[in-house]
């Protein structure tokens, strides 16, 4: 192996990594993916992200407490709650698939979910 | 060499290169990955660049993927080889022609390999009319590492024993 094969080597194994980051960062986070809102363990909402909802706030009040959610550019959080702790607003926005906030007081549950695209691959065949 | 010998010889490569291709589609590889292959086949082009040039191993490359489409009987898979054949064959007759002093045998043959890999993963890409394809690139990259580096020693191998044992090939191939 000749120095230029090993600055080679060393080149590909760099841009497979920074390509990989870049994509598990920013290409899986562009699929459809929607606001859950489930208390007690039920799915009370769905909320997809709209452009036109950003700002918008939505109040969640049942038996066991009251929260006030908000809408950003496809992230979310909770900005009012009547629990003791609110550590649910203390964590600010969510926005990635399988990120949760959690209001357990108020037995509210946040969560992003993804949904899979109809033109995903099913097989490959070589 | 005259033109029947190398006819011949050409010939005898594509089929070695079929041969290998085959055996190569009975070994199971541990990564579940479309498009993952060891790449033995891609030997026979690097050697045929290397002992009769661009002309010859281009030539080799796509009649290996024709003929291979043949005995397979997939279509749609030779499309995407006979892609990643010609850019394959293009990059690593320049990286050999051009930069012989840089790269030795096993550098031109990762390049092969990453080319193949970029070639087959743009042309589904197209196909599928789906940018998230890729999203493999990277894996592929990383594989193709480990397969160009295999296929650059033992090419390396092969073309010192051609050497050695095969004088006729090298002494009069200006004449051709």
């Amino acid at each position: 192996m000749t120095k230029g094969d090993k600055i080679l080597v060393l080149f590909i194994v760099l841009l497979s990594f920074l390509s990989f980051a870049y994509i598990n960062r920013y290409a899986f986070s562009e699929q459809e993916k929607f606001i859950s809102v489930q208390v007690n363990g039920e799915e009370i909402k769905k909320i997809l992200f709209d452009q036109q909802l950003v700002g918008h706030t939505i109040p969640v009040e049942t038996e066991f407490g009251y929260n006030l959610i908000e809408i950003g550019d496809g992230q979310v959080r909770v900005i009012e709650a009547d629990c003791p702790d609110k550590i649910d607003v203390k964590q600010g926005y969510i926005s990635r698939i399988g990120e949760t906030i959690v209001c357990l007081p108020n037995k509210l549950v946040i969560e992003i979910k993804g949904e899979s695209r109809e033109d995903d691959i099913d097989i490959m065949n070589y | 060499m005259r033109k029947t010998n190398k006819m011949i010889f050409i010939s005898l490569l594509v089929s070695v290169g079929l041969a290998l291709s085959v055996i190569e589609s009975a070994i199971p590889l541990p990564i579940a990955m479309p498009g993952a292959r060891l790449g033995l086949s891609n030997m026979v082009v690097l050697v045929t660049l290397v002992v009769f040039g661009f002309k010859d191993g281009i030539k080799v490359g796509m009649l290996k993927s024709t003929v291979l489409m043949l005995v397979t009987g997939s279509v749609s898979s030779f499309i995407y080889s006979i892609s990643g054949a010609i850019l394959s064959c293009i990059l690593m007759h320049i990286a050999y022609r051009y930069f012989s002093r840089v790269f030795s045998l096993i550098g031109v043959s990762i390049i092969g390999a990453a080319a193949h890999n970029f070639a087959q993963v743009s042309v589904a890409v197209m196909m599928l009319s789906n940018a998230r394809i890729y999203s493999y690139l990277p894996f592929l990259l990383l594989i193709s590492l480990f397969s160009g580096y295999f296929v650059g020693l033992s090419s390396t191998y092969i073309v010192e024993n051609l050497k050695k044992n095969f004088r006729v090939l090298f002494s009069r191939q200006e004449t051709v």
